[in-house]
């Protein structure tokens, strides 16, 4: 019987868990520890609905409704002096949970405060682009949809950012493997030379364990140039490292090691 | 055979003559002068950009989905490869995410040896900058006179950690050596040299009336703009803004060293490069402060965490225990807490941050890299059109993007 | 000086010297390998490295070309994505018979420590490459080292144009 792989999650997985590990949490504080976050949640609690907010490593977490997300953005901004978003990704949670969480790192210059705002959508579900309150959401929402597949409403050009164009997939999936699918692993061939060419190429040698210094094509090392694919053994004798012909090339003077300078002062 | 029809660009559609006088022009993947691997779309009305549209991605390696099918440590020499000019600022980022996650403290000396490093990176990146710059716009001796100076450095470091480039000289906790016995006189007299390098460049490059003409008032930013597009770093300081992290939000041993952040209100390219000699020398201002640091602290270099970070070498060839811990750590990995944490350095680019996920397990569950270039690069769709074409190059070059970092 | 003046009998004999044309014609070849600049990563920056003041490879007539068409030698140095992979050889398509490659790094080599989705698992699936240099990042010496290891092996090689152009299939 073939082993069970699971299909919604295939990254690497530790081979050995404790059945006892209860892993520990970093520890979350009271918004109200804190003066200025207190009254930006206060802000936001005015307005919209918060199911929950924290303080974690000294940063505010907010969770929103994404509904609200475009309006929470230009409150932050217009209102809360919150004046850069500096980074914007979603995280896949689709085995767990059916869907993507999705977070809004923000700064605040003059309150010298961060903040994240975060959200949970579902796996179909699209959002509402901010890329006009925020012109830096316009390539990290890009990258979002590239790399999740999260669809963004109203931004301005949705298309792939890392990834070709005609890619299939998106990286950052846990159902993404890590070496790519079939179409992934024969991108290039099939783009330059077309299917045909797949046996004459030949698949990728992806495993990384493989270390086999008698491996002539997929190795180089100094000191023992062989050629391409040449056999190569145990016994061969080093080659010297030679810079030129030992009898000598047409119209070029040899070199003489021996009248050549080391300059060891570092100083000039 | 060979078909020579398969190789179809996306941008095969465009008509790149049109009835309408505008033109399209294809910059890239493969320009010397566009620093790495960026591609513009440049739409043109005679020789005016009207619309760029940068293409990004030819870098893309992976990095992230590779963060989460490795144990954190692992992971570690490959942020060495997101801004390979800088690469040590990278290490000290990723771990300082780790550390504030697992909460450890990093003995001082450690500290020390981080600052040293993370200033001489610095120093490396902007002579680096300066030399391509430099070199795009014409200015060959410059970038023959700044490599000189970057290979001392490279030296040091290389002294230090054995690499030229790809470092790796962090470690979460600590770093892994101790400076070998050279370094700190090395670094002295490459400091005390380096003014009248500067110097040199300066007077090569300031009332240069072709680099005048070329930086002045070219790829103005204003301050909304490069607030709006989230940019940080030099380009966010040359358009008026005082924001370094290194003073803001200190981290490390920054709030102990006295030292000045130049910024300047014009946000045009020659600004940017004021800015950056300037920043060279606040460095080796920050460098001489450190080196006098190092000789009171203790030898400690790695953080005392054992169900995080391994046990020294001692221990671990001395009490049975730490062997153990030690090769659990290294087979399965640390397991972190459940939680995330977002931690913001000031690499020499901008702001670097490291977003971390952690649902217990040995590997991170989402490792999201802030990488102040990705904006950068951004903020090209904006800030291109109007200009000509030669400012392309020139506007490109004092971006300092780094195509590692971009793409990931 | 008017050339009826010299004494081809003195100084040092006639301004002639009696070899191949073979010789003659890989002299040339070796000693000017224009290279393309394939910088591609962070092994793009040790090849500048190699090409600036301190390891200057212009002394070896390596001169870096930002045109294909002027250059014989493409050092493909740093990771190769599978979104440029079509660039790569369209530029490789471009330059000139006859040409060689490097490929500099192990990322270049076989895809490095970047055995992801993304990456070409070594250009050689894309172009055919002549020489491998080892390393991550290759420093510059080897790179001279290798450069200097495609000199010798373009000076053994025939002139002649019934060589058969190099092709990956
Ligand atoms: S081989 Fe190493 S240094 Fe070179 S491009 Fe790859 S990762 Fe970078």
């Amino acid at each position: 019987m073939r082993a069970y792989t699971p299909k919604d999650d295939v990254q690497k997985k530790s081979y050995y868990t404790d059945r006892y590990y209860v892993a520990p949490q970093v520890p979350k504080f009271d918004v109200e520890t804190d003066d200025v976050f207190a009254a930006d949640l206060k802000a936001i609690k005015a307005k919209f609905k918060v199911s929950e907010a924290y303080i974690q490593v000294e940063q505010m977490v907010v969770y929103i409704n994404p509904k609200n997300i475009h309006a929470v953005m230009t409150l932050l901004k217009d209102e809360l002096e919150y004046n850069q978003l500096s980074e914007c990704s979603a995280i896949d949670f689709i085995a767990a949970r059916g869907g993507f969480e999705v977070f809004y790192q923000m700064l605040s210059m003059n309150k010298r405060k961060r903040l994240r705002i975060k959200f949970f959508i579902k796996q179909d579900e699209a959002i509402q682009s901010v890329s006009d309150v925020y012109r830096s959401a316009d390539w990290a929402e890009r990258e979002m949809y590239d790399m999740y597949g999260v669809i963004v409403k109203g931004h301005p050009f949705m298309k792939r950012i890392l990834m070709p164009d005609d890619w299939e997939g998106h990286p950052l999936l846990k159902t993404y493997p890590l070496h790519g699918d079939e179409f992934a692993q024969w991108y290039e061939v099939d783009k330059i030379y077309g299917k045909e060419a797949r046996s004459v190429i030949g698949p990728e040698i992806r495993d990384a364990a493989r270390v086999d210094r008698y491996d002539t094509e997929r190795f180089a090392r100094l000191g023992h140039e062989v050629d391409f694919g040449a056999k190569f053994d145990e016994n061969q004798a080093e080659t010297p490292i030679k810079y030129q012909e030992d009898e000598g090339v047409f119209m070029i003077k040899k070199l003489d090691s021996s009248e050549s300078v080391t300059i060891t002062d570092r100083d000039r | 055979m060979q078909q020579p029809n398969r190789l179809r660009p996306f941008f095969e559609n465009i008509t790149f003559d049109r009835d309408d006088n505008e033109l399209v022009l294809n910059f890239g993947p493969q320009h010397p002068s566009a620093h790495g691997q960026l591609r513009l779309m440049l739409h043109l009305q005679q020789e005016q950009i009207v619309k760029s549209h940068p293409d990004i991605g030819y870098l893309h390696r992976g990095m992230e989905k590779m963060a989460e099918n490795m144990i954190y440590n692992e992971f570690l020499p490959t942020t060495d490869r997101m801004d390979y000019i800088a690469a040590s600022s990278n290490n000290y980022g990723f771990a300082l995410a780790v550390e504030k996650l697992i909460n450890v403290e990093v003995p001082r000396r450690a500290k020390v040896i981080r600052m040293l490093l993370l200033e001489t990176n610095r120093l490396m990146s902007h002579l680096f900058w300066l030399a391509t710059t430099a070199l795009d716009i014409g200015a060959m001796t410059v970038f023959l006179y700044a490599f000189r100076e970057r290979e001392y450095l490279m030296d040091l470091v290389e002294d230090y950690c054995g690499a030229r480039l790809t470092h790796s000289a962090v470690r979460i906790g600590g770093v892994p050596l101790d400076l070998p016995d050279n370094f700190l006189t090395d670094l002295r007299k490459f400091l005390d040299k380096l003014p009248e390098n500067i110097k040199d460049y300066e007077d090569l490059l300031d009332q240069n009336r072709i680099w005048k003409m070329r930086m002045e008032n070219v790829g103005t930013i204003s301050k909304e703009m490069a607030l709006d597009w989230g940019c940080s770093g030099p380009m966010l300081r040359a358009s008026g803004v005082n924001w370094d992290i290194r003073k803001e939000e200190p981290y490390e041993l920054y709030d102990e060293v006295d030292f000045d952040v130049p910024f300047s209100d014009k946000g045009d390219n020659y600004a940017r490069y004021k800015l950056y000699m300037e920043e060279m020398r606040q460095s080796a201002r920050i460098l001489y402060q450190v080196i006098d640091m190092y000789a009171g602290t203790s030898p400690e270099l790695m953080a005392h965490a054992p169900k995080f970070i391994s046990p020294s070498k001692i221990e671990m060839m001395t009490q049975n225990y730490s062997l153990q811990q030690h090769f659990v750590l290294v087979t399965q990995g640390m397991r972190p807490p459940v939680g995330e944490v977002y931690v913001p350095t000031e690499s020499p680019k901008g702001e670097l941050g490291f977003y971390i996920n952690s649902q217990g397990g040995p590997y991170p569950y989402k490792l999201k890299m802030r990488a102040p270039s990705f904006w950068h690069t951004g903020i090209l769709t904006d800030l291109l059109p109007g200009h000509y074409i030669p400012d392309v190059v020139s506007i490109i070059g004092t971006t300092n993007i780094v195509f590692g970092e971009i793409d990931r | 000086m008017a050339q009826h003046k010299i004494d081809f009998t003195k100084d040092g004999g006639l301004p002639v010297a009696l070899t191949t044309i073979d010789n003659v014609v890989n002299w040339g070849r070796s000693n000017s390998l224009w290279a393309l600049t394939y910088g591609l990563a962070c092994c793009g920056i040790e090849m500048m490295a190699s090409g600036a003041s301190r390891y200057d490879f212009d002394r070896f007539g390596t001169i870096f070309r930002a045109s294909p068409r002027q250059s014989e030698l493409m050092i493909v140095a740093g990771t190769l994505t599978k979104k440029h992979a079509e660039f790569i050889k369209r530029l490789y398509d471009q330059m000139a018979e006859p040409r060689w490659v490097i490929s500099m790094g192990s990322c270049a080599n076989t895809g490095g420590m970047f055995n992801t989705y993304a990456t070409v698992q070594g250009v050689d699936r894309v172009i055919p490459v002549d020489l491998y240099l080892p390393g991550c990042a290759p420093r510059p010496e080897t790179l001279q080292y290798g450069v200097m290891m495609l000199q010798q092996r373009i000076r053994k090689e025939k002139a002649n144009r019934s060589l058969k152009p190099k092709r990956l299939m």
